[in-house]
């Protein structure tokens, strides 16, 4: 497999200059738009990246300035992105669905000059923050629609910013090519944020040939050509966004293709069939609890068929080989209906993965191998082979990155740090973050991990989460909610008993799956809270709760739990945007909650604030009964399952 | 309530300005057998505005509708519409010209897709006859083509692109709602008459198809006539109130106007009737 040199390609708009040049007529990206697949070939990506970086120069963009883009993955975003990089200022992507005040945030903390905002929605929350984002001087917008009444004078159609480009390309046809020369390796082209579990995101420096070069590292480990599609779904802010849908889709060709809205990403990607997948853990299992609940309403005989196929090709997982009757019976036509027939290479990251979801997409073919890496490390830097069956490892590391294990105890576990060459030069204004966390040359983690004996790295969990109870029981909370959420009836858990005499469990149910059971139990509901209150729900968590103890450390099992009356969400901080649960936001939030948990009462009350999907704000109260989890369970609960 | 008054609206400065009345209504009468459903109701509807209808049950407001578009012929009264001064709307006239409504009980064909339901708006424009049709290849597949893409820039308005395959039948309310106005839309009306558009709507349901409804009449400059429960809704999103009682009007203005007047608040809250 070919690359372009990274010595004379050093910046992501010379990579691209170089792939119009060499492939103009070939597929670089497809947009789903009004129905149909809409291919942009790479004289046509370059074409709108020119235009758009010759009007960004007559607006006063230049080398150092930040340009910020909020919006849905597609054609434009990615290429304003380009845009921006061919000009030498660097760019900061935002998650769409961030509230006013997180992208008032970082558009301060940043500076941000200008603004890429694709719709009404996005303009809104940029206009109504006023003083805040002072440094915005140019908002560009790419769906007119809504648009008419906004007099903003920051406000420019991207449309018509790309026509007035192509004028000024047609003035002096070499001045795009001079811009695009004078870019340099070093200059950093994003700044990317971290999930910020704990607190405001700080924005990691990656610069031009670092990204480039890690990008050919990774392929080293996992190849992709100009054959292979991909289906971004994923947010483009995130690291591993970045790197594959303008790393790899620039530096290895890959075509990339954007969904047509979220809501469509799982027909979109069954018509484009792709070869190369990347979801996050909550998507992988998403998929499996919408195929369990879609088989649900199947015939007595699918469910049959479904039962026994899953079983043959479970039980041919752990034995390291592939059923081939579960294949012909089943899985075949699952990859087909779920478009996974031509996937080659499949991967997770971000969080870890409930080892069950894992098993069962191996069994159905589709090769899923976990990676894990940073933001501060570009990204993976870790991935498994996928020779053998491994659902605890993420795989050892990559070529020419360095991962050892600092201050490790008897057992070999402490914190992860690592350093390769193409890591991030620190964090954007932040000097004493980016101290703290690069020390010699070395990115220190936060996770706790282990290397197995083959070398491959385990990793636990982060390490101030790692707790011990008041009798010195030490346990990893993430490991035993992955463990729980393999159910398909259980969403979100949070694990407690840091500091407490026992382990406890606060659940979010799954509404779509256990709406669906309710249902066919007959059991009445008009809400996700009341849904919750329901006692036979309770039984049927129970039951659950009960058989993922069986698995558990006698000492490390739970002993109560409560059905929270809503779902965790990160509109109101619970969760970050890439869907990580803030531990600290949560103890704080329901400090009633976990007393009740651990001061024998029968229930747990609850006064808290809420904020509504429009941004209002309102006060809940709720009465959540709070579950025991016996010794053995008898018959009757388990028919509750 | 003997002497009915009527209030004239007087366009105060925050008012939108608006084009000459596309429709005229002139003491219109409709009675079904001793039930006088409409009694000497005379109004206009002007280019680009939101028009609300509203008053009590039983008031009259859907009758208003039915004789705008042609479904039923009042006993007296004249409708001028497009220059042609008529003494009741004919129905295929109406939906040639460039009138589309919604109903109150939502009447899409339930077996069919989304996208199906949607190309049924297009039928008054297709030209090519039937056997053009059966042929299939030719002037008819280019034909529907054409109207496939027009059909797509409804479906991409209203956002309801992960439907567009599924039958309207399995839609929740809310949605179907969606769909039958895109079914509207589809015509490319001038003016667009919506039966209730947000009954049984929840909040959020109610506030994107407030959304919708204004974003129609901004991007497409439609004319809209709408029937409306909700008063919350009516006041927020329309530019003028016409205020129906027993089959007579009581009150024509600007929501401000309406809400002050003295009539529209004894309908609403009762008072005895003599």
């Amino acid at each position: 497999m070919s690359y372009p040199d990274p010595t004379v390609h050093d910046t992501l708009p010379k990579v691209l200059r170089h792939n119009a040049r060499s492939h103009p007529d070939e597929v670089a990206l497809r947009l789903k738009d009004y129905g149909i697949w809409h291919e942009t070939t790479w004289a046509q990506y370059l074409a709108q990246v020119r235009s758009t970086a010759l009007a960004f120069r007559e607006l006063g963009i230049g080398r150092g300035d930040v340009v910020a883009l909020i919006g849905d993955n597609d054609v434009d975003w990615i290429a304003t992105e380009l845009a921006a990089h061919s000009v030498g200022a660097m760019t900061l992507g935002i998650y769409r669905d961030a509230l006013e005040e997180e992208v008032g945030y970082l558009v301060d903390y940043a500076g941000a000059k200008l603004v890429f905002a694709q719709d009404q929605e996005q303009v809104d929350k940029l206009i109504s923050l006023g003083d805040m984002a002072a440094s915005v001087q140019h908002i560009v917008y790419e769906e007119t629609r809504g648009m008419r009444k906004q007099t903003d004078p920051r406000l420019h159609e991207l449309a018509v910013l790309i026509k007035r480009g192509e004028q000024l390309h047609q003035a002096d046809t070499a001045a795009f090519d001079a811009l695009v020369d004078a870019t340099s390796g070093e200059d950093v082209a994003i700044l990317c944020t971290t999930s910020g579990t704990t607190a405001h995101p700080k924005l990691a420096m990656l610069p031009h040939g670092r990204f480039i070069r890690h990008a050919i590292t990774y392929l080293g480990a996992d190849p992709k050509d100009h054959t292979d599609e991909y289906v971004s779904v994923l947010p483009l802010p995130w690291i591993m966004e970045q790197v594959y849908c303008v790393g790899f889709g620039l530096v290895a060709r890959m075509t990339v293709n954007f969904p047509e809205s979220q809501e469509t990403m799982f027909q979109d990607l069954r018509e484009i069939g792709p070869t190369f997948l990347l979801l996050a853990p909550r998507l992988w299992e998403q998929i499996a609890a919408d195929m369990r609940a879609r088989v649900m309403d199947a015939s007595s005989i699918n469910q049959w068929i479904f039962d026994k196929g899953i079983k043959l090709g479970m039980k041919a997982i752990e034995e390291g080989r592939r059923s081939t009757l579960a294949d012909v019976m089943l899985f075949s036509a699952l990859r087909d209906r779920l478009g996974f027939s031509r996937v080659r290479s499949a991967a997770t990251g971000g969080s870890a993965m409930g080892p069950e979801t894992f098993k069962l997409f191996l069994a159905m073919g589709v090769p899923l191998k976990q990676l894990y890496g940073q933001t501060e490390t570009l990204g993976a830097y870790t991935l498994q082979t996928g020779e053998e069956l491994d659902v605890d490892t993420v795989g050892p590391p990559f070529q020419g990155c360095e991962v050892t294990i600092l201050n490790p105890d008897s057992e070999g576990v402490g914190e992860i740090v690592t350093r390769h060459e193409n890591m991030f030069t620190g964090y954007f204004r932040n000097e004493e973050g980016t101290k703290a966390d690069l020390r010699d040359g070395w990115m220190h983690t936060g996770d706790a991990g282990f290397f197995d004996a083959k070398g491959r790295l385990v990793v636990i969990d982060r390490l101030k989460d790692i707790a011990e109870t008041a009798s010195g029981v030490r346990f990893s909370p993430q490991y035993i909610e992955n463990k729980l959420k393999f159910s398909p009836y259980v969403g979100e858990v949070v694990i407690l008993g840091s500091g407490r005499d026992c382990l406890t469990a606060i659940i979010c149910v799954r509404f779509s799956i256990v709406s669906k059971w309710a249902e066919k139990n007959r059991i009445g509901f008009t809400s996700y809270t009341g849904l919750s209150a329901e006692p036979r729900v309770y039984e049927l968590i129970r039951a659950e709760v009960e058989r993922v103890n069986q698995s558990l450390p006698e000492k490390q099992r739970i002993q109560r739990f409560l059905l929270l009356y809503k779902e965790l969400d990160a509109d109101d901080g619970e969760l970050t945007r890439t869907r990580k649960v803030r531990r600290g936001v949560v103890s704080e939030r329901y400090e009633q909650i976990i007393d009740s948990l651990y001061n024998g009462a029968q229930s747990a009350h609850l006064d808290t604030e809420v904020t509504f999907e429009d941004g209002r704000k309102g006060r809940v109260k709720a009465d959540m009964r709070i579950m025991e989890v016996g010794a053995a369970p008898t018959s009757e609960l388990r028919k509750a399952g | 309530m003997a002497e009915a008054e009527n209030v004239r609206a007087e366009p105060s400065a925050q008012t939108r300005v608006f084009g000459e009345p596309v429709l005229t209504l002139e003491n219109i009468e409709l009675g079904f057998g001793g039930v006088k459903a409409i009694d000497n109701v005379s109004f206009e509807v002007r280019k680009g505005e939101v028009l609300a209808i509203i008053g009590p049950n039983g008031a009259g407001k859907s009758s208003m509708l039915n004789c705008i578009n042609g479904f039923y012929k009042p006993q007296s009264g004249s409708i001028t519409f497009k220059g042609r001064k008529l003494p009741a709307m004919d129905p295929h006239f109406a939906a040639a010209n460039g009138v589309a409504r919604t109903f109150q009980n939502i009447a899409l064909f339930r077996g069919m897709s989304t996208l199906d339901n949607l190309m049924t708006g297009r039928v008054l424009k297709m030209n090519r006859g039937f056997l053009w049709q059966a042929l299939y290849w030719g002037p008819a597949q280019r034909e529907e083509i054409e109207h496939r893409a027009y059909v797509e820039k409804v479906i991409d308005f209203l956002e309801i692109q992960a439907i567009r395959r599924t039958p309207v039948g399995r839609l929740p309310y809310g949605l179907q709602k969606r769909v039958e106005l895109g079914r509207a839309l589809a015509m490319e009306p001038d003016i667009l008459l919506l039966d209730e558009p947000m009954a049984g709507m929840n909040v959020e349901e109610k506030q994107d198809m407030s959304r919708f409804v204004l974003e129609v009449n901004e991007e497409f400059g439609t004319t809209i006539v709408l029937i409306e429960h909700d008063m919350g809704v009516v006041m927020d999103i329309s530019d003028r109130v016409v205020v129906l009682d027993y089959g007579r009007k009581i009150a024509d203005g600007t929501p401000d106007e309406v809400r002050a007047n003295q009539h529209v608040i004894d309908a609403y809250l009762g008072v005895a009737h003599d």
